[in-house]
């Protein structure tokens, strides 16, 4: 038997675990149940905790105030195009950054570096200002285009590639292979679990991105979820008039990504404590 | 001239895919806007006119400027520490043998990958101040109602509170591993000498930590200084001001008032005081930190 003093602390520890959960889970918790009341339901005071009759009607109805079908289509599209292009060249100079010996290397090394430390919201003017030049602004290419450099993913990939001991690349040039077929035959099928892990962060952080999208698109044709849901917000939701279909709204928007973040937790977990070689 | 001093010609082909967008999209943004910063352009004249350092002059003594300065530094404060020593708190807590502690940790870091307008919107019902819930909660406690959003005096706090809630289970995820980094001698040592639960924190466990604090120190400060989101969805800036972070001021004179010149320098003296902090806790962490 537990000692009593022990039996108390778990006990202790799994109360303020629960506590803690239910603080974190319940936005979303209130989220969901207020998109289901009516509006008389919403506006109650006490609030109501759980609608008498859920009202689902409420999510068809958010559904075609906006065409959010569009809006989700926009973000899983620029954001599997980032991530396949994003792929394909960090995993290219994260392999000459590693394997290849040339002159540039460090002082890239050291841009790159100083890059990281330094915030990438200050460019967003003269970007805007470049990309207009380029002719990509209102254009899926410049939401695509503009967004394709991942300097974590670059350092992600140089240390997974640096981890596969020389000997295997050296062996591979013994039997005649050039650098490229050593980065797809090799470096890239041993670093798989890196490579979905970045996929998988860098695909979140396009999903959800904002700020950048919303600056160089004016055509609301090309909003991503998070720019769409937001003029819904302050346009259709006339600010706080219509709660319901704006949480049901915010439901349909955070949705895909629980449930991608429940299939994926592992991986994505993961992913998040690589980023820390980073540092090294 | 001598071609071998340059290496592999192929390397070249490999750096060039992401070269390209990182000369067009991070590099040549970062050298123009200094070069902007010095000229008097208004974003409709093709002529840009070099002023030396007026904007630089202009923009110290602009107090909208200050005020957004003393904005961002109390944001990064209020959200850096509660983060960090928060995410530490729940590491502490989960790191042990028990049921359920994966699910735990699912709970605690699921909002970090929601999008933040989304989040910040329902964050916004939950502050509406007749019939929200944060009001409803403080009303059951017997305390009485806040503005949240719609005061100068809470609206900060309220961006915050989102903030470190979405923000809380990433940090926790960092201190697990380096927790579980932690050699199990150096604690049984630790108790062989007699030293408390308490100690073995202060003297093993947080000195073995510090490169993570360290690391995510750096992360969470870049990220404050970064804070759009969330501020745009609860408050543009508001009320009266209260919530107008240097990015903020930034976007606001860039893209509402096209004043590029204050717009310029303020994103400059954003990444100068980024530079600083990355050099500071640098050098301090060379002499501080212990790696393993």
């Amino acid at each position: 038997m537990l000692p009593m003093n022990r039996f108390f602390s778990r006990m202790i520890l799994y109360v303020s675990l629960v506590i803690i959960c239910i603080v974190m889970v319940f936005p979303f918790l209130w989220m969901f149940s207020s998109s289901l009341k009516t509006n008389d339901e919403i506006w109650a005071i006490p609030p109501i905790l759980w609608p008498a009759e859920p009202l689902w009607s409420n999510f068809i109805d958010a559904w075609h105030s906006a065409p959010f079908s569009l809006y989700l289509f926009n973000s899983v599209f620029v954001a599997t195009a980032v991530v396949v292009i994003q792929l394909i060249n960090s995993s290219m100079m994260a392999y000459a950054l590693s394997h290849m010996k040339f002159a540039l290397a460090r002082p890239l090394m050291g841009l790159i570096i100083v890059s990281y430390m330094l915030p990438v919201s200050a460019t967003y003017l003269t970007g805007y200002v470049i990309l207009a030049k380029l002719g990509l602004l209102d254009s899926y290419s410049g939401l695509i285009l503009s967004n394709t450099i991942t300097i974590f993913g670059v350092f992600l990939l140089r240390q997974a590639f640096l981890q596969i001991p020389k000997e295997v690349a050296e062996a591979a040039k013994i039997d005649g292979a050039g650098h490229w077929k050593i980065l797809w035959k090799i470096m890239i099928p041993l670093s798989s679990s890196t490579l979905i892990v970045m996929s998988l962060l860098s695909f979140i952080g396009q999903y959800n991105n904002y700020l950048w999208p919303m600056l160089i698109t004016k055509n609301p044709n090309l909003y991503l979820v998070s720019a769409g849901l937001r003029s819904f917000f302050v346009e259709g939701g006339a600010y706080g008039m219509k709660w319901p279909l704006i949480m049901a709204a915010s439901t349909f928007t955070i949705v895909p990504l629980l449930v991608l973040f429940v299939v994926a937790q592992k991986w994505i977990i993961k992913g998040v404590n690589n980023a820390q070689t980073v540092n090294k | 001239m001598n071609w071998k001093k340059w290496g592999e010609p192929q390397a070249y082909l490999f750096i060039l895919p992401a070269l390209i967008p990182y000369l067009l999209f991070w590099l040549a943004p970062m050298a123009y806007i200094v070069y902007l910063s010095f000229t008097d352009w208004d974003f409709m004249n093709p002529v840009k006119n070099w002023v030396g350092l007026e904007n630089y002059v202009n923009l110290l003594q602009e107090p909208a400027f200050f005020k957004a300065l003393k904005t961002t530094f109390l944001f990064a404060l209020g959200n850096v520490f509660p983060t960090l020593i928060g995410g530490l708190l729940l590491a502490l807590l989960l790191n042990r043998k028990m049921k359920g502690s994966a699910i735990y940790r699912a709970i605690i870091f699921s909002p970090w990958i929601t999008p933040t307008v989304a989040v910040s919107i329902v964050w916004a019902w939950i502050y509406e101040p007749r019939v929200g819930l944060a009001n409803a909660i403080l009303n059951f406690f017997g305390a009485g109602s806040l503005e949240w959003t719609q005061s100068p005096k809470t609206a900060l706090l309220s961006v915050l509170i989102v903030t470190v809630w979405k923000g809380i289970g990433w940090t926790m995820v960092f201190y697990l591993v380096a927790l579980q980094n932690i050699p199990e001698s150096l604690h049984e040592a630790a108790m062989i000498e007699g030293a408390s639960k308490t100690q073995r924190f202060w003297h093993v466990t947080l000195p073995l930590i510090s490169p993570t604090s360290f690391f995510l120190f750096m992360i969470t400060t870049i990220d404050a200084m970064q804070a759009y989101d969330q501020i745009n969805v609860l408050t543009q800036g508001g009320p009266s001001g209260s919530t107008t972070t240097l990015l903020y001021l930034y976007y606001d004179a860039a893209f509402r008032q096209f004043n590029i010149g204050q717009a310029s320098t303020v994103s400059i003296s954003m990444v100068v005081m980024l530079g600083l902090i990355s050099l500071v806790s640098m050098y301090i962490s060379r002499r501080r930190i212990h790696y393993l």
